[in-house]
């Protein structure tokens, strides 16, 4: 037999290079693969059209920012740099974690079983997971940064680079080890629970706070005086230090300069220790399987089960119905999705300025409609990605006896129970908060609503069917539809808004909202009756695409 | 004669261009506990995925105790149960609530769901943890809890892929002895495993897939003689000698032993 090992080379030290070479092959034939089935080119196709609209976002923001460093260093006002630095920090940070659906991830816990140094293992995780678009954008609004400040004063753009770099390294940094931690802590069922919890209210209190300071920031004299404070303490942050750097550099302070520098390169040392913490971990092999330890066991011969009677339904989809209303109710995410457009409602009701003629925020008479509009929002997630959260189980839906359009209708059934259940809460919310809602609002709303929903159950079973994602609770960024998901949610939203707008401006013209509600109720029933026609179809569709589908959801994490 | 328990007509499944399963005529008799061979990739899978609805034939024919598997498929899986390779279960719900959905799922109702389930439970000693969710579930008590699932409407034919992978010899033992139990009772059982031991003990009939092709077909007796039949006029040996299923295995898919095969680089 051969010898296939190269002259020269250490079969056990693989070539670094090579690895990382044989990665981004793997990760091309990936990629290559994938455009081979309609469903990924679709997702290629609406890849593009979302990167079309972030570099938009990144150019824009880099001439912008290139234009305004220039003017600031150009015309002396310095102070002001931080103004600039700090949006990019904020949406290189928070972007990829509040906006997952554009995140990408990369798990690289795979390559584990070969022979990578850690220094790979670590390179490899840097790399391939900082090719998201918060990195990529924020790279360039850095470089048009750059730029600007390089043209303002040219004798100082070095120093300028030193101090970009630094604060790009920063935040690079930082992102890679929220990702890693974030991570660690979904990797189990009970940390995930507690991180859900901690997340829902961290996204509270971060919408909180801009109607907050609005409402009570303007009754107090010293309100400067907490800019002043605030001003002070973002100095010794990444953002207000590579500012800082290039601000004193500028005036000569070459002294405060190199210490604002020297502090963020510390910074960039300090999210590289704490990354580093986490990449270790996970190199040597940490284990954070699901499996929890040994409960205290109950008494064998515990009272028989019964499952929920649900009166007209039949037993197959009631027991589906009992399945999926346990599951939703033991995900944080739907909670989250639950108690959402009542908590808009507050932040709206807080923001309200009784000072300004139409008392800001939402006023009292659109609070309902809005709220039920945001509701129908955040229920498309669910809605449209059907299958995401049964991963294996998806396979009994095509081995037991039932018709796949029963375990759709019975998807549909909670959904439509849930969407009873929000209009109930967001009336509720609107009549503590603000004031009963006007009846003709109310029913042309809810009419409104019968509209949207049939149709974003035509649609949302579809899609589920043809374009499905699981969702994998134990990685971040893997609770998102697809692409091509987004972006027809986002189409069907527009007609719907599209829709409505012109049939209240049409009743308007007509004598009143009551002739709304009317046309809506009639098209209610024109797409009910699409919906039980396109119902049946879908079991047809799903059977057809029964490999793919559960090829998606039922793969392996 | 009988109604066939499982039969399949040139069966054929491609994936473009590639030929997984290839004109397949299986033929399983009601009461038989049929093992299922064939090496890695040979379509053992692929054929029991057809077998059970989970995958579309390219052509060909299924019959499921004579009814056409195409035609009147919720009929056929009425009166069948499945261990799938993913096993099929949902991660978010305990064991007596997975139980429950499925026999409601098969139709039973909520009273009768609810006893079997508990019986189940208890049978397979999963029964001590009512609230655990499964997803917090060993591999062996999840299947266990599969094998619960696909046999809570009492099917008439059990399909199981690879029951035994990843089982403790325990939990092993109460697999082989529930399914016994189940021939005994007049059950039809079509297993694939790669434990070519488990599937000499329990099955009285199998088929050999290699290549997509079914190279073989019959009771194990048959299968031997066979064998030994081809092996005596080859005049190698082993004509007169009783052969072991991994011989009958190896002999009839052509592979061999590589014992005096060796990698001049592996230490």
């Amino acid at each position: 037999m051969a010898d296939l090992t190269p002259a020269g080379a250490s079969p056990l030290a693989p070539n670094t290079r090579e690895q990382l070479s044989a990665i981004a092959n793997i990760r091309w034939s990936i990629f290559k693969s994938s455009l081979r089935t309609m469903r990924g080119r679709m997702e290629f196709v609406s890849w593009i059209f979302i990167a079309f609209w972030f570099a938009i976002l990144g150019l824009g923001g880099s001439v912008s920012l290139a234009a305004g460093t220039w003017f600031v260093i150009s015309h002396g006002r310095t102070e002001w740099l931080p103004a600039l630095f700090w949006p990019i920090f904020a949406y290189w940070i928070f972007f990829p974690v509040i906006a997952t659906a554009f995140t990408e991830t990369f798990d690289s816990a795979n390559l584990l079983r070969y022979p990578l140094r850690y220094s790979t293992f670590f390179l490899v995780n840097l790399i391939y997971g900082s090719l998201d678009v918060s990195t990529v954008v924020g790279t360039m609004w850095l470089l048009g940064a750059l730029v600007g400040a390089a043209v303002a004063a040219p004798a100082y753009a070095p120093w300028s680079l030193l101090a970009i770099l630094a604060f790009g390294a920063a935040n690079l940094l930082l992102v890679r080890a929220i990702f890693a931690w974030i991570d660690r802590w979904l990797a189990q069922r009970r940390t995930r629970e507690i991180m859900g919890i901690l997340f829902f209210v961290a996204m509270i209190g971060f919408q909180m706070i801009g109607p907050l300071m609005a409402r009570f920031g303007r009754r107090h004299v010293q309100l400067p005086a907490y800019l002043t404070q605030a001003i002070s303490i973002q100095r010794f942050l990444p953002a207000g230090l590579s500012a800082e750097a290039i601000a004193r550099a500028l005036h000569g302070e070459w002294l405060f300069a190199a210490g604002a520098l020297a502090l963020l390169a510390a910074y960039a040392v300090l999210f590289l220790f704490v990354l580093n913490a986490r990449m270790r971990a996970q190199y040597a092999g940490e284990n954070l399987g699901e499996a929890a330890p040994r409960q205290q066991q109950s008494a064998a011969g515990a009272a028989p089960f019964s499952g929920w009677r649900l009166p007209g339904i039949s037993g197959p989809v009631a027991a589906m119905v009992e399945k999926e209303a346990r599951y939703l109710m033991r995900s944080g995410q739907t909670l989250f999705t639950l108690v959402m457009p009542a908590v808009i409602l507050v932040i709206f009701r807080i923001s309200a300025n009784p000072g300004r003629p139409h008392g800001g925020g939402i006023g009292p008479t659109f609070a309902f409609p809005f709220g039920a509009g945001y509701m129908l929002l955040l229920l498309s997630n669910l809605i449209y990605n059907n299958f995401a959260d049964d991963s294996v189980g998806i396979q009994f839906y095509f081995l037991a006896p039932v018709r796949i359009q029963d375990v759709l209708l019975a998807k549909n059934i909670v959904h439509g129970a849930i969407l009873v259940l929000e209009i109930v809460l967001i009336w509720v919310a609107t009549r503590v908060l603000y004031q009963p809602p006007d009846a003709a609002l109310v029913a042309v709303t809810i009419a409104a609503i019968l509209c949207a929903a049939p149709l974003d159950f035509c649609v949302g079973n579809i899609l589920s069917i043809y374009s499905p994602k699981k969702h994998d609770f134990g990685k971040f960024g893997r609770q998102r539809a697809s692409g091509t998901t987004v972006l027809v949610s986002l189409g069907v939203l527009i007609v719907i808004a599209g829709v409505v707008a012109a049939t209240i401006f049409l009743s308007r013209l007509l004598g009143g909202l009551w002739v709304a509600t009317a046309i809506f109720l009639v098209l209610s029933i024109v797409l009910f009756t699409l919906y039980r026609m396109l119902l049946g179809r879908a079991g047809e569709f799903a059977l057809r695409r029964r490999e793919e589908l559960i090829a998606e959801i039922a793969k392996a994490s | 004669m009988d109604t066939p328990a499982i039969s399949t007509e040139n069966l054929t499944r491609r994936f473009g261009e590639f030929v997984a399963v290839d004109n397949v005529n299986l033929r399983v008799t009601p009461g038989q506990f049929f093992g299922f061979l064939g090496p890695n990739g040979a379509g053992k899978s692929t054929t029991i995925k057809m077998l059970t609805g989970l995958l579309a034939p390219s052509a060909g024919r299924i019959q499921i105790l004579g009814l056409d598997l195409n035609r009147d498929p919720i009929e056929v899986k009425r009166n069948i149960g499945v261990v799938p390779e993913g096993m099929a279960l949902f991660g978010r719900l305990t064991g007596p609530e997975y139980l429950n959905f499925a026999g409601r799922m098969y139709g039973l109702d909520r009273d009768t769901s609810a006893k079997r389930a508990t019986e189940l439970l208890e049978f397979m000693q999963l029964d001590r943890e009512p609230k655990k969710l499964i997803t917090d579930y060993s591999h062996g008590m999840q299947k266990k809890l599969a094998l619960a699932a696909a046999v809570i409407h009492g099917p008439k034919i059990l399909f199981l892929d690879e029951p035994f992978e990843g089982v403790d010899a325990i939990a092993s033992g109460t697999l082989k002895a529930m399914l016994q139990r189940m021939i005994v009772r007049g059950a039809t059982i079509f297993l694939t495993s790669h434990v070519l031991e488990i599937v000499e003990r329990l099955c009285s009939h199998l088929a050999i897939i290699h290549q997509g092709k079914l190279v073989a077909q019959g009771s194990l007796e048959e299968l031997r003689s066979g064998v030994q039949a081809i092996a005596g006029a080859e005049g190698a040996g082993g004509a007169n000698e009783k052969l072991t299923l991994e011989e009958i295995f190896l002999r009839t898919v052509g592979g061999s032993r590589t014992d005096d095969q060796e990698l001049s680089w592996l230490t």
